[in-house]
């Protein structure tokens, strides 16, 4: 079990909340387990949740290509959790484990991603890793393939999944089924 | 503040309490191997779960906004006084290089 464990789903009084939890399972990201743990506090829960889900859902830029990210961070965050879940959206859309793998590999030299695709790996490659290098040229870069929004909306969606996989790293969880593990660690 | 960044586990202004909370911030961002089932042990002495949910939460998401504020490179609106400045003036006011978070407290 997590370090802080989960509540049981019939505690939470909140129907708001009850149908985040569902919106999330529905997704596979994140599957029952983290929003149980956070519903302890149903506030923050209901807040995260929803960030969550909008910047993963919503927006104008490709959810597979977000996938991609999100897995490529989880590995780097050591997050076991979040590495193995994967959305079943972007699934359905045709993104194959062998796709994921490779965007957390040598990405830049790999034909099946394009400039634009490269250049977002490499912004939540670094982001965390090695943030001086996330400057002004580099913005310059962002913009030749991606309006502001996107970069916002991309640095965002790095910045709270990244945030919340360090958290869940650190709980020591698990997903709730048994899938395709993705060795976090 | 400063002494909150700088030097918590030695300094009589937190609580035992207020220094393990600092030093989950602290580990979790430079070190979070270190974060294991005893340091949540010693965290359940001090808070209750749903604190220690809510800390947990509030460290994580700032750690992954600040980073990502800090490579858009935007600085505070008001000076220390109040007044409306530039974004020069804010860089040159509140400095350009932020200081990072070393672990320095938890040694």
């Amino acid at each position: 079990m997590p370090h802080v464990e989960p509540i049981a789903r019939e505690a939470i009084a909140d129907p708001e909340l009850a149908e985040l939890v569902e919106r999330c399972e529905k997704l596979g990201v994140p599957d029952a387990l983290f929003p149980l743990i956070l519903a302890r506090v149903p506030g923050y829960a209901k807040a995260i949740l929803r960030a969550m889900l909008m910047s993963h859902e919503s927006g104008n830029v490709d959810h597979r290509l977000k996938e991609i990210v999100r897995v490529q961070l989880a590995r780097f965050a050591g997050d076991r959790y979040f590495s193995a879940l994967r959305s079943k959206r972007a699934q359905a859309a045709g993104l194959d484990e062998a796709t994921v793998d490779a965007g957390s590999g040598d990405y830049d030299d790999d034909p099946r991603f394009t400039e634009a695709e490269k250049l977002a790996l490499r912004y939540s490659d670094q982001m965390f890793l090695d943030p001086g290098k996330v400057d002004t040229a580099f913005y310059d870069e962002l913009k030749k393939h991606y309006t502001e929004a996107q970069i916002m909306e991309l640095g965002a969606f790095i910045a709270l999944h990244y945030g919340m996989q360090v958290f869940m790293r650190t709980l020591d969880a698990s997903p709730l089924a048994a899938g395709k593990a993705s060795g976090a660690r | 503040m400063d002494e909150g960044i700088n030097k918590y586990q030695t300094s009589p202004n937190f609580t035992p309490a207020e220094k393990i909370a600092l030093r989950y911030a602290d580990l979790m961002a430079t070190d979070p191997e270190a974060i294991d089932a005893a340091f949540y042990d010693e965290l359940r002495k001090h808070y209750s779960e749903e604190e220690i949910v809510e800390l947990g939460t509030y460290i994580g998401f700032n750690i992954g906004y600040h980073t990502f504020f800090g490579t858009l490179k935007f600085y505070p609106m008001f000076s220390p006084d109040g007044r409306l400045v530039s974004q020069e003036e804010s860089a040159r006011l509140y400095g350009a290089a932020p200081a990072s978070l070393v672990g320095a407290g938890a040694d």
